[in-house]
């Protein structure tokens, strides 16, 4: 992200250094005078001795251009620069202090933005009489204000942040915390104001100069050029073509320079990528013809999931595989990197763009009998299956819930998108009871935000469970609520899985208290594998990997003075150990364990383990 | 009340408002975080703050190390009164008072180095600065179990974990007596958070650290606390010695809490789940305020909100509840 960044800002970065440039180095080049006049030529054409020409009084274009260009950046740059420091010293501690400071730093300053910005000059330059200094001058006065806004909302953002209180916490004197924390940590929105602020000013520096009010003749300036050349535009249009040409050239590169540097200094970068229906199909062998007779609802084989990294492809999910029953609820368990969400996420076919399935598929059991492969289904059908079929709850009910739209609404967008006209709203008003949602016919009027945490995610699983879906899939349904209600949504889940009889859960967690509540099997995953598989009662009572026995053992459950932790963390998906994964962090990792990546052995009915040495945990 | 005996942190009758702004030109509706909790943290003691969100335990943390001004009530960090420091005074406190924050991601300024952030303490109150700083620094990673090189490296380098003993080397820094730690572990891996906890327990025991510890999970607070303080909604339900309090849960909040905390050992989820959720904090319940949710509540529950007072049978525990009679063991 931050390369190509970077190169993006090669080229007017670049251009931008070459004008700087030139524009010191003005003095040194073999120019004409710029303020030699040659009245016998006056408006001559480009020769070969003046490659623009000589304007109306017949001095070198060419050579006034650079000077100008000279006149014009200075001004803009100085004042661009002094407004700077003025406007970011007072938004910072507007935004630092707030109160009375505030109102006397960042407010004060928006004074100034009430005023139009031309007349404001003009006022200025009126009582001080024209110059470059006066320009100066009245240009920082108009620009400090934009800084100031720029600063202060940064540092209101900044200071929320923990790692600013953790400076007030170590006793930091306020001016260290300025300095030493907030200045670099909102430089970056400030240098793109900056790269803004100079086009503007160099715009607003011609218009005065053009008004007689800045720069003062003879000295060049783009403004000047382009007042001298009005009066002869007839005779002489080219004359008002090149001031013209050089300040639109300028400041549209200072535009384009801002922006690339808005981007090259944004850490989040730029979503990069195919979109949704082109990546589906790529890069996916096919896969033999789904047989006619797969027992159960849903059967993962050999799912293995890459991202681009910077050595080239990475799997951040391999070879895996379960299977799940009708009216049966499987828990895929793992840490954050472990690919549960991925997995997921694949079988829904909502895999972020990044993200390309390699080999695999996922073979689901629809409401008519017939069985496809959603790992290849295209996705105008996929998306007929998605919200029918197959329909998910996400993990935090408030970001996935339209806040502009009325809770009932929303849970009958998911009927009406399957077909369904008939008595919506009395199936949303059940829907919401089913799911224990109070009062549900005011309840189905409220807005998202009118409504708790815990009621939000009732909701999501009423327009979940609206069309009996055969499979739902929870990601994390109740990491971001708290206990009690936690233990509400579990046992609604537990309660519509009866209802419901034959639909499937895949249920995504990292808890395994969670599993032990709800789900029937557990699929195990570390580091992008399914490292053990069994029904929960066993998985729990007699672990048969040691990935699962550690984790068993690091909860904090047990009577025991030291929880057992596992050392070290998980591997990034770029650095995987070469034998098994787990190696590294494992007790009971012997040689061979480094060598040989150790295959997913059945070991039971229904029981799997990828170990060399499970039958020495028994 | 000897001197060994006056706690080295105390907090009275602590309140704290915040404002909600009502509408565009509303004067705001003070919202009340904190409701007179009265705490204490000895000296090596671990305190655990449990509660769900909106109880006020983080704000309490932030109270006590007065990053935040209480509303009303006082802070006495060993018998001085914080309010009444004045600003170099209490900069030299806060040496002896730190702070590990829940998010290892946030905590941690993204554009110095790891060995700088580290150094900070000891060079704002002057304890070491230059190489000396830096030797410190490398024994402080050593002490929480990281490669001193990584002094160097910037904070985006690490994973959750570390950057989470990172913080921890950085609140040890300044050698302090009292640490406020703000559910350090709840955005850490399982398999990481284990590693973390118990590094705050060698540290405790090493040390003689104070440790007021601010935990949703039960399971860890059991394990790592000698006290534990049961918050819901800005008021202290209960409190009393770990052991005993999970072992024999006297408030019908910490009952319900407790049944509700998923757990390895007992299948098929809480018996009887909670009702409701927490009431909002701007509007919440007369008398009691748990009595919205709580199965044994009475009409006189509504009327007077019950005191913090020893529980009967059992002076070490402290109870706030109009049937404390009826609950004692």
């Amino acid at each position: 992200m931050r390369r190509i960044g970077l190169r993006a800002l090669a080229v007017p970065g670049l251009i931008s250094l070459a004008i700087l440039l030139v524009a010191v180095a003005v003095p040194l080049l073999p120019l004409a005078d710029p303020v030699r006049q040659d009245v016998a030529n006056r408006l001559a054409g480009p020769s070969a001795a003046h490659w623009l020409g000589q304007d109306e009084y017949g001095r070198d274009v060419l050579s006034r251009i650079l000077w100008g260009a000279r006149v014009s950046l200075s001004v803009a740059f100085a004042a661009t620069a002094v407004a700077a420091v003025i406007g970011t010293l007072l938004g910072i501690l507007g935004g630092y202090f707030r109160g009375v400071v505030e109102l006397a730093t960042v407010r004060v300053a928006e004074i100034v933005l009430c005023f139009p910005p031309l007349l404001l000059a003009l006022l200025v330059v009126t009582l001080l009489g024209p110059g470059a200094g006066t320009l100066i001058f009245s240009l920082s006065i108009l620009f400090a204000p934009g800084f100031a806004r720029v600063a202060y909302g940064e540092t209101l953002s900044a200071r929320a942040l923990d790692y600013v209180t953790a400076q007030e916490a170590l006793g930091a004197p306020t001016g260290r915390i300025l300095v030493r924390t907030l200045l670099p940590n909102i430089a970056a929105p400030l240098i793109v104001q900056f790269s803004l602020t100079v086009a503007s000013a160099m715009v607003l520096e011609s218009g005065l100069s053009f008004l007689g009010l800045g720069v003062v003749p003879p000295s060049p300036s783009w403004g000047l050029m382009i007042r001298g050349a009005r009066a002869t535009m007839e005779q002489a249009p080219l004359l008002l073509a090149w001031p013209c040409l050089a300040l639109t050239l300028t400041v549209l590169l200072l535009n384009l320079l801002c922006d690339r540097l808005r981007d090259a200094l944004d850490p989040r970068g730029r979503a990069a990528g195919r979109p949704g229906f082109l990546r589906r199909v790529l890069a996916l062998p096919a896969a033999a013809a789904p047989g006619a007779s797969v027992p159960g609802l849903l059967a993962v084989e050999g799912l293995t999931l890459q991202v681009p990294g910077p050595a080239g492809p990475v799997q951040v999910v391999r070879d895996v595989g379960f299977s799940l029953a009708p009216g049966e609820t499987l828990a895929i368990v793992g840490e954050s990197g472990s690919g549960k969400t991925l997995t997921g996420l694949a079988i829904m076919g909502l895999l972020p763009p990044a993200v390309t399935p390699v080999a695999g598929r996922i073979l689901f059991t629809g409401r008519d009998g017939s069985v496809r492969d959603l790992l290849r289904l295209p996705e105008r059908e996929m998306r007929r299956l998605r919200g029918r079929d197959l329909s998910m709850i996400f993990q935090d009910p408030s970001s996935s819930l339209n806040p502009l739209v009325r809770i009932g609404v929303q849970v009958a967008e998911s009927l009406r998108a399957h077909g369904v006209a008939e008595g919506v709203k009395g199936r949303v008003v059940a829907l919401l009871r089913q799911v224990g949602l109070p009062d549900p016919e005011r309840q189905a009027m409220a807005y998202p935000h009118e409504v708790s945490g815990g009621q939000r995610q009732r909701v999501m699983i009423a327009a979940a469970i609206a069309n009996h879906p055969r499979l739902l899939l929870a990601d994390e349904p109740t990491t971001a609520l708290d206990v009690t209600v936690q233990a509400q949504i579990l046992a609604l889940l537990a309660a519509l899985k009866r209802a419901e009889g034959v639909m499937g859960m895949v249920f995504v967690t990292h808890n395994l208290a969670v599993v032990a509540d709800i789900a029937d099997r557990a699929v195990v995953m570390y580091a992008g594998e399914v490292v053990e598989e069994g029904p929960v009662a066993e998985l729990f009572a007699a672990p048969r990997h040691p990935y699962t026995a550690a984790l068993i053992a690091s909860m904090p459950e047990g009577e025991a003075d030291r929880l057992t932790a596992i050392p070290g963390a998980v591997p990034q998906p770029w650095a995987m150990p070469a034998g098994c994964r787990f190696a590294p962090r494992c007790a009971m990792a012997m040689e061979a364990c480094g060598a040989t990546s150790p295959a997913l052995a059945e070991i039971a009915p229904g029981r799997a383990t990828r170990c060399l040495r499970w039958k020495e945990m028994a | 009340m000897s001197a060994a005996r006056e706690p080295l942190v105390r907090g009275e009758g602590l309140t704290r408002a915040f404002r909600r702004r009502a509408g565009l030109f509303g004067r705001g509706v003070p919202v009340m975080a904190l409701r007179g909790v009265d705490v204490a943290v000895h000296r090596g003691e671990a305190l655990g703050v449990v509660g769900e969100s909106g109880c006020g335990k983080s704000t309490l943390g932030r109270v006590l190390l007065r990053l935040m001004p209480p509303t009303d009530g006082r802070v006495l960090f060993e018998g001085e009164d914080l309010a009444q420091q004045t600003a170099s005074r209490l900069r030299v406190l806060r040496r002896r008072m730190q702070m590990v924050f829940q998010d290892p991601y946030g905590s941690l300024d993204p554009r110095r180095t790891v060995g700088a952030q580290i150094a900070d303490g000891m060079v704002i109150h002057g304890l070491a600065r230059g190489g000396e700083a830096r030797e410190k620094v490398a024994a402080l990673l050593r002490q929480v179990g990281l490669d001193p090189d990584h002094a160097r490296r910037l904070p985006h380098e690490f994973s959750g974990g570390q950057r989470q003993r990172i913080a921890v080397a950085r609140a040890l820094a300044t050698q302090p007596d009292f640490i406020v730690a703000d559910e350090p572990v709840s955005a850490l891996d399982v398999s990481i958070q284990a590693q973390v906890v118990n590094l705050l327990a060698d540290l405790r025991a090493e040390l003689g650290l104070a440790l007021l510890f601010i935990s949703h999970d039960l399971h860890v607070v059991r394990h790592l606390c000698d006290r534990v303080v049961v918050m819901y909604l800005g008021h202290v339900m209960e409190q009393g010695p770990a052991a005993e309090l999970f072992r024999a849960p006297a408030h019908p909040y910490t009952r319900a809490l407790l049944a509700a905390t998923p757990s390895l050992r007992h299948r098929g989820g809480a018996a009887n789940p909670l009702v409701g959720e927490v009431p909002s904090i701007a509007a919440p319940p007369s008398g009691c305020v748990f009595r919205t949710r709580c199965a044994m509540a009475q009409p006189r529950c509504a009327e007077g909100t019950p005191p913090l007072a020893p529980m009967p049978g059992a002076p070490a525990r402290q109870l706030a509840c109009h049937r404390a009679a009826e609950l004692a063991p």
